[in-house]
């Protein structure tokens, strides 16, 4: 423990100030308020405590079930593709193609691409009567679908989307840790024999598997947060087919003004998504000694 | 000596796999890139065709000009650069000045605040969405506006100015700066805040240029705040403008994509110049705390 001195302290208090304003009041207050909310059944003009009401309310709100189905599906198909596609990209991006620059550059440009022109762009893409993918089906004697417009292929349209725009972050990411592993092993591997996938799924999956798990976590979390292509795409139809929680939060508050239900939604989600932030937060400092 | 070694069939059959996988995601990827370039130059006859088009018959360059001129796309344009631009750059100063107060002052319950800040970084802005308006509303209200800060510029860039994760890699930036440099400073007279200023800040490009760019893409691309804070079509982000394309009767689609792509060129500018620091900036958030 450093020792502190009145002129730090107050030095340091003064130059925290503008940033602690900030954050104590649009990101700290507000999530206790919520949590406050959430107990009553604020409508934006009153609000009065009502308990557990919005809990107990939310057991039973098939809606709310259906969202939370969804988002559960949305998020571990999305997290197990984004996982294990972004590593293959990058492992086998890494073995010296070329132009891999320019692939790397097409790869990560979805991602930096706002989900709202990526939702549009495959709003295009599936439209069922001017889509290019339906038109595609038909030269070739195929028969179209309805995709975004079908209750059972809307979800994956959107998780299909999903893992379009972020495939690229995964594969970067995995890349660092890839590029990180010392080159001996290989050659190593090599001198013992070990043909190129054994040193695939000897040496590079084994060694990545802290980046895995770090994908794997950020992913899911944001998969939980899924709001905007939901919102865009498809409004959470056909028949609920696509709401998910953030939309269930969006659509309780801002369309029903019922801010204390939608509160207890988000309570939900604030629990979930701690929980997915503390696990990875633990198992990375079991894995490392030094702390930062 | 590098022994050239003979590649068995596995490996030649490995490398061919390989090479397809990496194709048909290259293709993937690119392919609903270059439909999205190529509607937007499409006529609506072509699009309502029922045989796919990849290359129009003609480029229709002035679809992009049409589509600026559907609805009040300046003004979208200007909306989003005004709250961008303020938000990125206050953000940086406020978010870099926090880090170098945890890296470097040594104070009280300094372990405490750090520990907050990171906590801070748990919470997603959707859960405060609610709160945060409310408080929009009040805060309108202290200042005379009966609507709240619904509206206004402000209202638009005041959520997004305390950024966790900036302070965050700003600290884990200035730890790495040698402690003689603060000794320096203040036997040249400087106080914490000058050394700050003179010394901490001209030397942390690297940082605030991968912060910058992820803050800079992040605001130009926020979606659900603008969507919420705002109401009519003065004060619409290019965001939210653009999905405004999809609710009306009868869509465009070469309009809507121009516009889509039209949307994304200060990404894209800043993406291709700062390619380096965004990469940077994603890959800083995946070392752990």
């Amino acid at each position: 423990m450093q020792k502190t001195n009145k002129k730090d302290n107050w030095t340091a208090y003064l130059m925290l100030t503008p940033f602690f304003v900030f954050f104590l009041l649009f990101v700290i207050y507000p999530a206790f308020q919520n949590l406050f909310f959430s107990f009553t059944n604020y409508n934006l003009d009153t609000a009065s405590w009502i308990g557990v009401k919005n809990f107990a309310r939310l057991f039973e709100d098939t809606t709310f079930h259906k969202a939370f189905k969804n988002t559960c599906v949305y998020a571990c198909v999305s997290v197990f593709a984004l996982t294990f596609l972004g590593f293959l990209a990058a492992a086998l991006l890494n073995k010296g193609i070329r132009g891999v620059k320019w692939l790397r550059l097409l790869l990560i440009f979805p991602y930096a691409t706002s989900m709202a022109a990526v939702s549009m762009i495959w709003l295009m893409m599936y439209d069922p009567n001017n889509g290019f993918i339906n038109k595609a089906l038909n030269f070739i004697s195929l028969r179209g679908r309805d995709w975004l417009f079908d209750p059972s292929l809307a979800l994956g349209c959107l998780i299909f989307v999903n893992i379009w725009k972020n495939i690229g972050y995964c594969m970067l990411i995995y890349l660092a840790g890839i590029n990180s592993i010392p080159e001996e092993l290989y050659e190593a591997a090599t001198v013992d024999g070990a043909g190129e996938a054994t040193r695939l799924f000897k040496i590079t999956l084994p060694m990545v598997k802290p980046v895995a798990f770090f994908v794997l976590v950020t992913t899911m979390v944001d998969a939980f947060k899924t709001f905007e292509q939901v919102q865009i795409m498809t409004r959470g139809d056909p028949m609920n087919a696509t709401t998910t929680i953030v939309h269930q939060i969006y659509v309780s508050g801002f369309n029903d003004f019922k801010m204390g239900y939608a509160s207890s939604m988000s309570v939900v989600l604030l629990l979930i998504v701690m929980l997915l932030t503390y696990v990875n937060f633990r198992l990375n400092r079991a894995g490392e000694s030094e702390v930062g | 000596m590098m022994r050239i070694k003979k590649r068995s069939k596995g490996d030649i059959a490995f490398t061919v796999l390989s090479r397809i996988f990496i194709l048909l995601l290259a293709l993937s990827v690119a392919f609903p890139l270059l439909m999205t370039v190529s509607v937007s130059l499409q006529t609506m006859n072509e699009i309502y065709k029922s045989d796919p088009v990849v290359i129009p018959s003609e480029f229709m360059f002035e679809n992009y000009k049409t589509a600026m001129s559907h609805g009040a796309w300046a003004r979208y344009f200007y909306n989003s650069a005004i709250v961008t631009v303020i938000t990125v750059i206050i953000s940086l100063f406020i978010n870099s000045m926090s880090g170098y107060v945890f890296a470097r002052i040594p104070f009280k319950f300094r372990n405490a605040l750090f520990a907050l800040i990171l906590l801070g970084m748990m919470i997603p802005t959707q859960v405060t969405l609610i709160p945060v308006f409310s408080l929009l509303r009040k805060l309108g209200i202290i200042v005379g506006r009966e609507n709240g800060l619904f509206n206004t510029y402000t209202g638009l860039i005041l959520p997004f100015i305390a950024g966790s994760f900036g302070v965050f890699l700003c600290r884990q930036f200035y730890v790495s700066f040698p402690k003689e440099l603060d000794d320096a400073a203040m036997i040249d007279g400087c106080g914490r805040f000058q050394t700050f200023l003179k010394i901490y800040l001209p030397l942390s490009g690297p940082v605030l240029a991968s912060l910058g760019v992820l803050k800079f893409t992040g605001t130009w691309n926020e979606y659900t705040w603008p969507l919420v804070a705002t109401s009519g079509d003065r004060m619409k982000t290019v965001q939210v403008a653009l999905t405004g394309f999809r609710d009306e009767g009868e869509i465009y689609w070469n309009l809507l994509m121009a516009a889509t792509l039209v949307s994304g060129i200060p990404i894209y500018i800043v993406f291709f110049f700062a390619q380096k620091h965004f990469v940077a900036g994603l890959l800083a958030g995946s070392v752990k705390a």
